[in-house]
């Protein structure tokens, strides 16, 4: 008996010391851009993020993307030439990869680290805050990634000779449950 | 001394033999020297650093000749003298996850630049793209679906120029109607020089609004991408300026007649002055629906 208690115990203990593996799916999301210009706004919004997540000893990686031409501002042709003005075509897909430990995930504010690929290049934006809301089992994040269209070397579109404004904060809504 | 006596008509006839051959086999020969082109590019990694000793493999789509080599230390690889055409091109590296572009077309005497974009490889556990269940029409993309969009975005930015400058001389012709319909005191061969003048601005205008169309019209069309905002409204609009632009001069013609043979219009003729107001009209609406937008 004493046996099998300390067998049992032995195969625990590593995973008691370093935490067990998690997983994480991405279920409903709404992911908005918002383009400025000084005659009028337009927002972008996509519901057709994908997002998985896995910690590890204490360390959590999330990765979330979206095809570009899935953000939708209730107008084809603009949308078409922001698909056009960020390179849509020959990259299709918008990814972020988070970084950020596991104990980050019972905190009411998440600061993560955020890795986006986009248009073909990738911005780096340091300790992002977003909020955290556990409904159940699920947990609720929102946010906003401080983009702009420099970060990722795209050149603004214009209206009557004037640019639209560099930046196009990303506004983030994801339900995040366990697998 | 003996010589051939035959030496002279011989050497004729050899020489004309190598001509005849060397014009028979000019094609041929020409075909295999054909002109080449050059495929060239940089290879970078997510951070935009360049990466040396990628294996760079291009393959021709058409009769799968393949070529092979490997980047220097500034990520640069160049393959000359390959045969034009599409070439698949495929970026492999230690540590990187494969890229592949599936068509870059190598022009015959031009140079075709393919860029490769790796990205890190996921550490073991760590979620990727192909974990999100995505399908590979989704998540690859291509120079080509680029050029497709630049192209439309090109020819619908002249579409938009055009569409301005051609409202001057629609201007111009509305404002120079009244001098073609012969005003109360004015002599015959003042009203028929007013209505010269109007002819030729109308002309002008037809002709410009027809060039302006053709830059929307032929437009590259992007697959699955249903019409949605105010583009429907554009799009419907012209659907009355369009017809009005052709039936405008068709009645201003028939108008023209009428009036210089000394007779009052009459008939559908009368008809122009409307229609050509209706067709102003639904112009400059069809621009204003796109203007407030970028």
């Amino acid at each position: 008996m004493n046996q099998r208690i300390g067998a049992t115990f032995l195969l625990l203990a590593p995973a008691a010391l370093f935490g067990a593996d998690s997983q994480w799916v991405l279920g409903a999301s709404t992911l908005s851009y918002l383009v400025s210009h000084p005659l009028h706004e337009s927002v972008g919004v996509s519901h057709e993020a994908r997002g998985k997540g896995v910690c590890h000893a204490g360390q959590c990686d999330f990765l979330i993307a979206a095809p570009v031409k899935s953000f939708d501002s209730k107008d084809s042709n603009r949308d078409l030439h922001m698909l056009q003005v960020t390179r849509g075509g020959q990259f299709p897909m918008v990814t972020v990869r988070v970084l950020l430990p596991e104990s980050e995930l019972t905190s009411p504010t998440i600061h993560c680290d955020l890795e986006i690929q986009f248009a073909g290049q990738t911005a780096r934006y340091k300790q992002v805050p977003f909020q955290r809301e556990a409904r159940g089992n699920d947990i609720r994040i929102t946010g906003t990634i401080p983009a702009t269209l420099a970060d990722f070397k795209i050149d603004p579109p214009s209206l009557l000779a004037i640019p639209v404004k560099n930046d196009v904060p990303i506004k983030v809504e994801m339900t995040w449950r366990p697998m | 001394m003996l010589r051939n006596p035959f030496g002279g008509w011989l050497g004729s006839v050899r020489g004309a033999v190598i001509v005849c051959l060397f014009v028979a086999l000019a094609p041929f020969l020409m075909a295999q020297a054909g002109g080449t082109g050059v495929l060239a590019g940089k290879v970078t990694d997510a951070t935009g650093a360049a990466v040396a000793s990628v294996k760079v493999t291009a393959v021709h789509a058409d009769s799968g000749q393949t070529r092979t080599m490997t980047t220097g230390a500034d990520g640069v690889y160049s393959f000359g003298a390959l045969p034009p055409g599409n070439y698949r091109v495929k970026f492999e590296a230690t540590g990187f996850g494969t890229v592949e572009i599936p068509s870059t077309t190598v022009p015959e005497f031009g140079r075709a630049t393919a860029d490769g974009k790796l990205a890190s490889e996921p550490k073991p556990g760590e979620p990727s793209l192909g974990d999100l269940g995505f399908t590979p029409d989704q998540t690859a993309g291509s120079a080509a679906a680029q050029a497709r969009l630049d192209k439309r975005s090109h020819m619908l930015k002249i579409h938009q120029r055009l569409g301005l400058i051609t409202l001057a001389p629609l201007a111009a012709t509305l404002i120079l109607g009244n001098g073609a319909k012969g005003t109360k005191g004015a002599t015959a061969s003042a009203s028929a020089s007013g209505r010269e003048i109007h002819a030729a601005v109308g002309g002008l205008t037809a002709g410009m609004y027809l060039t302006t169309a053709s830059f929307a019209i032929f437009a590259p069309k992007i697959p699955g991408t249903p019409t949605r905002g105010s583009i429907r409204l554009h799009k419907a609009l012209a659907l009355i300026h369009g017809p009005g632009m052709i039936l405008t001069p068709i009645l201003g013609e028939l108008a023209y007649r009428q009036k210089s043979n000394g007779q009052k219009v009459t008939g559908i003729a009368s008809a122009h002055g409307a229609v050509a107001a209706i067709t102003a009209v639904a112009y400059g609406a069809a621009m204003l629906s796109v203007v407030f937008k970028f």
